[in-house]
C-alpha cells in the first residue's frame, strides 16, 4: 500500500472526505483570484526581519499578479513544523532553511528540484562550489544565499598585553600557534582570577568538529559520489582537530570543560569579564557582542587558525548555508523561483547579509564595499567566505541519526575526558557505519 | 482509631489548666513561625525565576552580558518592551491566546463534568473504556499523533483555524479533567442525589443543582489546568496555525529564538513577562474558590 | 454531631460510588450499560474525543506494525512485529529507558512530597495566603520555552545566579559545571522537572484537602492527637484517592516529558539525560522513522501500563466492584 493512500484512509475514517488541496495554502488566492505564495522566513535578528519584510513588500508592489505572504518561523522548531505540514499536505510554498536540513526533505520528495527552474542569471550569480551545498540525489533542492565561517573573536587588550602578534587575513595563525598562545594566556590562580586562553562552546559538538576537521585536511564523513553512500573514517587528519580541543581542555587546561555544553551566546559574559581571551565563534555573533560588550571593551575579529599540510592552505571550513527552497506541493513553482531570484539579486543579497551579519553567497555581493569594510571585522569574515566548502554532512542520509546517537555522546565523552581516542574512533567508525548502512537501499 | 473512640467525650471540652495553655500557646506560636518560614522557602524556590525574568526584561544588553548578574537592574530601561512590541504583534497574539484558551477551558470543563459523572455513577463498559482511553492517550507519544490529527483537521477544514486549535485543546485537556473530576465526584455522597431523584429531578437536573455546587474546588482546579495548558501550549499552535494574524502567544515567543539556543534575551524576557501575567492574574482571581468548606457543610446536614 | 457519626456517614456514602440512584420511572433500556440520560450526558465529550483523539491514536498504534517513513518516495507496508524485534536489540533505547524510569520516579516522588507539604501549608489560615498561593503557581504560568531558557541562565557556569549565589555564601568556588558534568546533569534537570510540575500537583492536592472534614480534625485535636497522628488518621484517608490519581498522572507525564530537558541538555552530556520520549521523538521527527518510533511508543505504553496497574490496583479494583 502506498503511504499516501494509507494516511488518507486513516484520516477519512473520522472526517469528511475533502480534497486535500482545498485548504492547502499553496496556490491559494489572496482574495481576488491572484495566487498567493506563503514565504516561511527564519530571519530573527531585528535588522534581518526588517530587511526581509521590506523585500517582500517591494515584490508585492512590483508583482500584483503573484502576491507573497511573509510568515515568520523560528530556527528553534522549523524542522518539526515543516515535517508536519509536509506530511499533512499543507506546506508553505517558499521555505527558508539550512543546507543540512534539506537532505531528508529532498530525498523524501517534499522539495521541488530546482535544476530546470533556475533562471540563468541566478545560476551564474552564485559560485559553483556553493551550489554543491544544495545538490544531492541528482537535483538542486535550494538556493544557498547566506553562509557563515567561524572566526576568532579576541579580547585585544589581553592579547596586546601578552605581546602576541595579531594575525591577519594573509597571515593567520596555525593551530599550533593558537595552542601555544592559549597556553600563554591562561593562568589558574584559583577563584575568580582564573583565565583561559579560549573556550569551546560545543552545544552541537558534531557540526563544529566536522566543519573544522576540514582545516586539518580531514572530513570524517566520506561520500561515494557514485552510490551516494556515506562512510565514516577517522584517520590522523580527521582526528587532528578533535585531539587539539581535547589537549586544550584536558592537558593544557587552556580551555574550560564547563564551556563544552554551552552555546556561543552563553560564553560571552565570561569573555567580557576577561575569563576567556579568545572565542572561536560563528561570524554572526559579532552582532550580539557589539550589542552586549561593556563600553570600554576592546574586541577584534581574527581569522580562524589554519591547519598545516592541508589543502587550501588549511583555510577550508565546512559550511551548511542558509537556503531558499520551493515545496513540491507548490502550484506556482515558477513564480516561487522568480521570487527567490528577486530575493537574491545582488543588492538584495547585500541587504540580507547585513541584516544577518553574515557573508552572502553571490560572487558580486561578496565584493560589495559595504560588506568588505574593516569595520566590526566584516573584511575578515568576507575573506574567509571564499574558502568555505560544503560541510561533509551535507546531502548525507542518516547524518541526523549518526550525529544524535553516536557522534554527539561519543564526542562529549571524549572532550570531557571520559574516553580516549581509540574508543572514540571505535564508536564513530564501527557503530557509525552501522547506522549509515541502514540508509543504503 | 482514637478520634472515633474519644468522640463522645470531646463534645463539650473543658477549659484546660492555665499553665498548660500558656505552654501550648507558645508552642503554637513557634509552630506558626515555622510555617511562615517554610512557606517563604517554597515561594522563593518556586517564584524566583519570575523575579529574574522581570529583572531581565528591564536590563540593557550590556547588563545581560555581565558575569556578575544582579537581581535589580542597575540602569532599568524599557527598550526591551519597545523592541518586543515593535517586532512582534504581541497584543494581537495575546488576544488570540486568550480567546483560544478561555473558550477551550470553559468547554472542556463543561463537557467533562457530565462525562465524569456518568463514568463514576454508571458501572458500564463505556466507563471502563473511558478510563482506558484516558491513560493510553496520556501515555502514547504525542509526536505520533500529531500527523494523523493534522490530517483529520484538514479534512474538517479546521487547519489554520482558531476554532480547530481550541477543539484540539479541549480534547487535549479532557483526560486530566475527567480523571480528576471523577475523584471529586466520587466524594459526593450518593444519598444527596437519592433525595433529589425521589423529588423527581432528572439526571441532568440532579447534576446541576446537587452535584455541581459540591464540586467547586475540583472544578476550579480543572479550569485552571485547562486554561493554563492551552495558554502555554506551543506545538499544536505552531503546526496548526499558519496565518501570521492567528498565531498564539507561545508561538510568537519562539520568534525571539535563533539557531542553536541563541536568544534575543531582553525582548524575549519582556514578551514573556507579558505572557506570564494573564495566567497569574487568573490564578489570583480563582485561588479563593479553591477553598471549599461546602463539602463539610453538606455532609453535616 | 459526633466525629464518629461523621466518619460513619462518610464511609457509608462518600465511598459508595457506582450505585446509580433509583429512578422513579421504570427500568430504562440500556445500551452498553448506559441509559438515555447517561448517553445524553456523555455525548458532548465522546464525539470530539472519538474524532480528534481515538482516531489518531488508533492510527498511531497501527503504525507500529508498518515500516512507515517520512516522505512520499517510500511505499509503506505492514511488517508485522519486525519493529519490535529490532527494538529488543536496540541497547541505546533500553539504556534511555532506564534513565527515563529513574527520572520519572525521582521527579514524581519529589514532586509529590514537596507539593503535599506546600498544599498543607497553603491550607492553613496564614496571612497573605492568597499571595503565596498565586506565587506558588509561577512555574505553571511561565511558558515552557521561557522556563528552559531561564534555567539555562540559572545553571550557567560563568554568569549563572546559582554559581554566583553559592560563591557568595562560600559554599563552593562558584565554578560548578551543572549541565555539562556527567554526574550532575541528571540531578540538575530533575530539580527543574520537580520545580515545573509542582504547581499542578499542589493545586490538585489543595482541592482534595477541601474534602477533609473539619469536624474530624477538631475532634481529633481536642482529643490530644498530634499533628502527625491527625494527618495519618484524618487527612490521609480522605486524600488518598486524589493522591493516587495525581501521582499516577504525574508519573505518566514525567515519563513522557522531554521538552524541558531538550532545551537544557539536548540529552547530553554523553547521553546521560537522554529520556526515552526524546529518543522516540528523534526517531520520528528527526530520522523520519514513524513505524519504529510508534513501536517504541507502544512498548513504553505497555511498560507504564504494567507499572500503573500495580500502583493503582486498588483504585481499579474499586472501579470494577
Amino acid at each position: 500500500m502506498r503511504r499516501r493512500t494509507f494516511l488518507t484512509g486513516a484520516a477519512a475514517t473520522a472526517a469528511v472526505a475533502g480534497s486535500g488541496s482545498l485548504l492547502s495554502a499553496c496556490g491559494s488566492s489572496a482574495g481576488s483570484g491572484v495566487p498567493r505564495l506563503d514565504f516561511l522566513s527564519l530571519a530573527w535578528q531585528t535588522e534581518s526581519v526588517k530587511a526581509n519584510k521590506a523585500l517582500v513588500a517591494q515584490w508585492n508592489q512590483r508583482h500584483p499578479e503573484v502576491q507573497v505572504r511573509y510568515v515568520q518561523g523560528s530556527w528553534d522548531d522549523v524542522h518539526d513544523q515543516l515535517l508536519t505540514s509536509f506530511e499533512g499536505g499543507a506546506a508553505p510554498d517558499i521555505i527558508h532553511d539550512e543546507g543540512i536540513d534539506l537532505t531528508d526533505f529532498g530525498f523524501g520528495g517534499y522539495l521541488a528540484d530546482l535544476t530546470d527552474l533556475l533562471p540563468a542569471g541566478l545560476k551564474s550569480r552564485i559560485p559553483q562550489a556553493t551550489w554543491d551545498t544544495a545538490r544531492f540525489n541528482g537535483g538542486v533542492y535550494g538556493v544557498p544565499f547566506l553562509q557563515e565561517p567561524r572566526v576568532l573573536i579576541a579580547n585585544r587588550t589581553l592579547l596586546v598585553k601578552a605581546g602576541v602578534r595579531l594575525p591577519d587575513d594573509t597571515h593567520p595563525w596555525t593551530w599550533q600557534e593558537f595552542e601555544d598562545i592559549c597556553r600563554e594566556l591562561s593562568h589558574h590562580g584559583g577563584g575568580s582570577a582564573e583565565r583561559y586562553g579560549t573556550a569551546w562552546p560545543m552545544s552541537s559538538p558534531v557540526s563544529v568538529t566536522l566543519n573544522l576537521s576540514l582545516t586539518t585536511g580531514g572530513r570524517i564523513l566520506y561520500k561515494d559520489e557514485g552510490s551516494g553512500h556515506t562512510e565514516v573514517r577517522f584517520g590522523t587528519a580527521d582526528s587532528a582537530f578533535a585531539e587539539m580541543v581535547r589537549r586544550q581542555v584536558r592537558t593544557d587546561r587552556s580551555a574550560p570543560s564547563s564551556a563544552l555544553a554551552l552555546g556561543g551566546g552563553d560564553v560571552l559574559p565570561g569573555f567580557f569579564a576577561g575569563r576567556y581571551a579568545m572565542l572561536p565563534l560563528d561570524f554572526s555573533y559579532r552582532q550580539q557582542i557589539q550589542q552586549q560588550a561593556p563600553k570600554n571593551f576592546d574586541w577584534v575579529t581574527l581569522p580562524l587558525p589554519v591547519g598545516t599540510h592541508a589543502p587550501d592552505g588549511g583555510r577550508a571550513q565546512g559550511v551548511s548555508p542558509q537556503t531558499l527552497s520551493v515545496a513540491k506541493s507548490c502550484k506556482h513553482q515558477q513564480a516561487a523561483v522568480e521570487f527567490i531570484d528577486f530575493m537574491t539579486q545582488t543588492p538584495h543579497l547585500v541587504q540580507l547579509a547585513q541584516g544577518d551579519w553574515m557573508p552572502p553567497t553571490g560572487t558580486a555581493a561578496l565584493r560589495d564595499p559595504s560588506l568588505t569594510t574593516t569595520k566590526l571585522g566584516w573584511s575578515t569574515g568576507m575573506a574567509l567566505a571564499s574558502h568555505l566548502t560544503a560541510s561533509p554532512a551535507l546531502g548525507s542520509r542518516g547524518y541526523p541519526e549518526w550525529s544524535d546517537k553516536i557522534a554527539t555522546p561519543a564526542l562529549q565523552q571524549y572532550y570531557s575526558g571520559a574516553i580516549g581516542l581509540d574508543s572514540l574512533r571505535g564508536k564513530l567508525v564501527r557503530d557509525g557505519n552501522r547506522v549509515f548502512e541502514r540508509y543504503r537501499e | 482509631m482514637s478520634a472515633t473512640d474519644a468522640a463522645g467525650v470531646t463534645a463539650a471540652p473543658a477549659p484546660p489548666a492555665s499553665a498548660g495553655a500558656g505552654r501550648r500557646k507558645a508552642r503554637r506560636r513557634a509552630g506558626r513561625a515555622g510555617q511562615y518560614l517554610a512557606l517563604l522557602c517554597y515561594v522563593v524556590f518556586l517564584a524566583f525565576p519570575l523575579l529574574w525574568l522581570v529583572s531581565t526584561a528591564f536590563k540593557s544588553p550590556q547588563e545581560l552580558g555581565s558575569v556578575h548578574p544582579t537581581w535589580l537592574p542597575k540602569h532599568p530601561t524599557l527598550d526591551n518592551f519597545r523592541t518586543a512590541f515593535d517586532e512582534q504583534p504581541l497584543l494581537h497574539a495575546a488576544l488570540n491566546s486568550l480567546m483560544v484558551a478561555g473558550i477551550s477551558a470553559v468547554v472542556s470543563v463543561a463537557i467533562a463534568v457530565p462525562a465524569a459523572y456518568v463514568m463514576v455513577r454508571f458501572r458500564s463498559l463505556v466507563s471502563r473504556a473511558g478510563t482506558g482511553w484516558i491513560l493510553v492517550s496520556q501515555m502514547f507519544p504525542l509526536v505520533l499523533i500529531i500527523i494523523p490529527l493534522f490530517m483529520v483537521l484538514k479534512n474538517l477544514h479546521l487547519v489554520d483555524s482558531r476554532l480547530g486549535l481550541g477543539l484540539v485543546y479541549v480534547v487535549w485537556t479532557l483526560p486530566f479533567a475527567l480523571w480528576m473530576l471523577q475523584g471529586y465526584v466520587k466524594a459526593v455522597p450518593v444519598s444527596l442525589e437519592e433525595a433529589a431523584a425521589i423529588d423527581g429531578c432528572s439526571r441532568a437536573r440532579t447534576l446541576r443543582s446537587v452535584v455541581l455546587p459540591l464540586l467547586t474546588p475540583g472544578l476550579v482546579a480543572t479550569l485552571m489546568f485547562s486554561f493554563v495548558t492551552a495558554w502555554n501550549e506551543f506545538f499544536f499552535g505552531l503546526v496548526l496555525l499558519k496565518s501570521p494574524e492567528k498565531q498564539t502567544m507561545s508561538v510568537i515567543l519562539t520568534h525571539f529564538l535563533g539557531a542553536e539556543g541563541a536568544a534575543d534575551l531582553g525582548p524575549l524576557a519582556a514578551a514573556s513577562v507579558l505572557a506570564t501575567l494573564p495566567s497569574l492574574l487568573f490564578f489570583a482571581l480563582l485561588q479563593r474558590r479553591l477553598v471549599g468548606g461546602m463539602m463539610t457543610g453538606a455532609v453535616k446536614g | 454531631m459526633s466525629a464518629g457519626a461523621t466518619l460513619r456517614l462518610r464511609r457509608g456514602t462518600g465511598r459508595g460510588a457506582g450505585t446509580p440512584p433509583p429512578r422513579s420511572t421504570a427500568a430504562r433500556r440500556k445500551v452498553l450499560g448506559l441509559d438515555k440520560d447517561g448517553w445524553f450526558l456523555l455525548l458532548p465529550a465522546l464525539i470530539p474525543v472519538l474524532v480528534l483523539s481515538v482516531g489518531p491514536l488508533l492510527y498511531g498504534i497501527a503504525l507500529a506494525f508498518t515500516d512507515a517513513q517520512s516522505g512520499v518516495t517510500h511505499a509503506t507496508s505492514f511488517n508485522g512485529i519486525a519493529n519490535f524485534k529490532d527494538l529488543r536489540l536496540d541497547s541505546l533505547f533500553w539504556q534511555s529507558f532506564r534513565i527515563g524510569l529513574l527520572w520519572a520516579v525521582c521527579v514524581t516522588v519529589l514532586q509529590f512530597l514537596m507539593s503535599l507539604g506546600l498544599a498543607l501549608l497553603l491550607n492553613q489560615n496564614l496571612r497573605l495566603r492568597w499571595l503565596a498561593r498565586t506565587l506558588a503557581l509561577v512555574p505553571w504560568a511561565m511558558p515552557e520555552v521561557v522556563v528552559g531558557i531561564m534555567w539555562r541562565l540559572v545553571y550557567n557556569p560563568d554568569a549563572g545566579i546559582l554559581n554566583n549565589t553559592l560563591h557568595h555564601l562560600h559554599l563552593t568556588d562558584g565554578t560548578t559545571d551543572w549541565l555539562s558534568s556527567l554526574s550532575l546533569a541528571l540531578p540538575a534537570v530533575i530539580v527543574v522537572g520537580v520545580w515545573a510540575g509542582m504547581p499542578q500537583t499542589t493545586v490538585v492536592l489543595l482541592a482534595g484537602l477541601q474534602n477533609v472534614p473539619l469536624e474530624l480534625h477538631e475532634a481529633a485535636s481536642l482529643d490530644g492527637a498530634g499533628l502527625w497522628r491527625r494527618f495519618t488518621t484524618v487527612t490521609w484517608p480522605t486524600l488518598k484517592p486524589v493522591v493516587l490519581s495525581i501521582t499516577a498522572l504525574n508519573f505518566i507525564w514525567n515519563f513522557n516529558s522531554f521538552g524541558l530537558v531538550y532545551v537544557l541538555t539536548s540529552g547530553g552530556p554523553g547521553g546521560k539525560t537522554e529520556l526515552p520520549m526524546l529518543f522516540a521523538y528523534d526517531e520520528a521527527f528527526r530520522y523520519g522513522q514513524f513505524g519504529y518510533a510508534a513501536a517504541m511508543g507502544l512498548v513504553m505504553v505497555a511498560v507504564i501500563a504494567v507499572l500503573l496497574a500495580v500502583f493503582l490496583r486498588n483504585r481499579l479494583k474499586e472501579d470494577e466492584s
